[in-house]
């Protein structure tokens, strides 16, 4: 259940067997949603955090006439919005992209690690730092890169994300979105998603099709996407 | 919401639009196309090179052209001061 959080965590630190134990018990339901359902609107007081044990969510603010930008993507693993827990209100909505299970994390549940797990807590800490990270290169690739450029990058940072939670295959990993969702991630339209996508088709770098990714030439792909995935710090830390 | 699927053609061959988008009508339909074509212009702006010959086909699920969009239909061009 909490398999791909563990994996995500324990890829940075040691995660004991109580700790692991403690976070289980932290989880008061697990809930089912549906795709493209809002869970979290920007401004409502927030109780608890929402874990993504399967599926895929995104943090995104609406501009008028209809205009979207998805800010961060979040996969099996992640928690959505860690940072409610001392925000209380956030400042961004939360979404399901595909039908997600999600596991409620009362925030009374998260004060109690913070003062009987201090380790965790800071693990936990990290884990948001890691979000801001993830935040200042889509703003990167949002203010400065070409369309081939953002969606080079979006895909080689999903590619490790997924990874480290056991998700790909190979070169290859799924990624139920719509042109429109890839287009609201990288700042784009459908039309020039769509266009950009054949580029880097004919480029024999990636493929995008039936909600899967197939990644035909790594390096390139990272050339093309000035990638470091040293901003999602894949190292052990000393925590 | 009927569904509409933008392809593009133009200098760099023909883009078949694989997915379609949910679009109240043709009129909202013809607007995506020009928000698209102006996307794409934008960038090629950033690289000084601009191929105003392309178009955006509008078609519908059943595969019917219902529009051409001429990508110079998206933008005003001027050459000299007012």
């Amino acid at each position: 259940m909490i398999e791909r959080h563990l994996l995500k965590l324990r890829a940075r630190s040691q995660v004991s067997a109580e700790e692991e134990n403690a976070i289980r018990e932290t989880i008061a339901e697990i809930r089912s949603y549906p795709a493209d359902q809002t869970v979290i609107r920007a401004g409502e007081r927030l109780h608890s955090s929402m874990l993504l044990l399967d599926g895929l969510m995104c943090r995104y603010k609406d501009l008028s006439e209809g205009q979207r930008q998805i800010t961060e993507l979040h996969v099996a693993g992640d928690f959505a919005d860690l940072h409610s827990f001392t925000l209380k209100r956030l400042d961004h909505n939360v979404m399901t992209l595909t039908p997600c299970q999600i596991g409620i994390v009362p925030h009374i549940n998260l004060q109690r690690i913070t003062e009987q797990f201090p380790h965790l807590t800071r693990l936990y800490w990290f884990t948001t730092n890691m979000d801001a990270a993830i935040h200042r290169e889509w703003e990167v690739s949002l203010g400065r890169r070409t369309a081939a450029s953002r969606i080079a990058a979006l895909f080689c940072e999903l590619r490790v994300r997924l990874g480290v939670v056991g998700m790909t295959d190979g070169d290859s990993y799924q990624l139920r979105l719509t042109q429109t969702d890839l287009a609201e991630c990288v700042g784009l339209t459908s039309i020039h998603v769509n266009r950009t996508l054949k580029e880097l088709r004919e480029r024999s770098l990636v493929e995008f099709r039936s909600g899967r990714v197939r990644i035909l030439d790594w390096e390139g792909l990272t050339e093309v996407a000035e990638f470091d995935p040293a901003y999602l710090y894949l190292d052990p830390i000393p925590l | 919401m009927p569904r509409f699927y933008l392809h593009i053609r133009n200098g760099s061959g023909y883009a078949e639009d694989p997915e379609g988008q949910d679009l109240s009508d043709l009129s909202a339909a013809r607007s995506a196309a020009i928000d698209g074509v102006r996307s794409l212009l934008s960038e090629e702006a950033r690289h000084g090179e601009l191929d105003l010959g392309g178009s955006i086909e509008i078609a519908n699920e059943d595969g019917n052209i219902l529009l051409i969009v001429p990508f110079s239909d998206a933008i005003n061009l001027r050459r000299s001061p007012r």
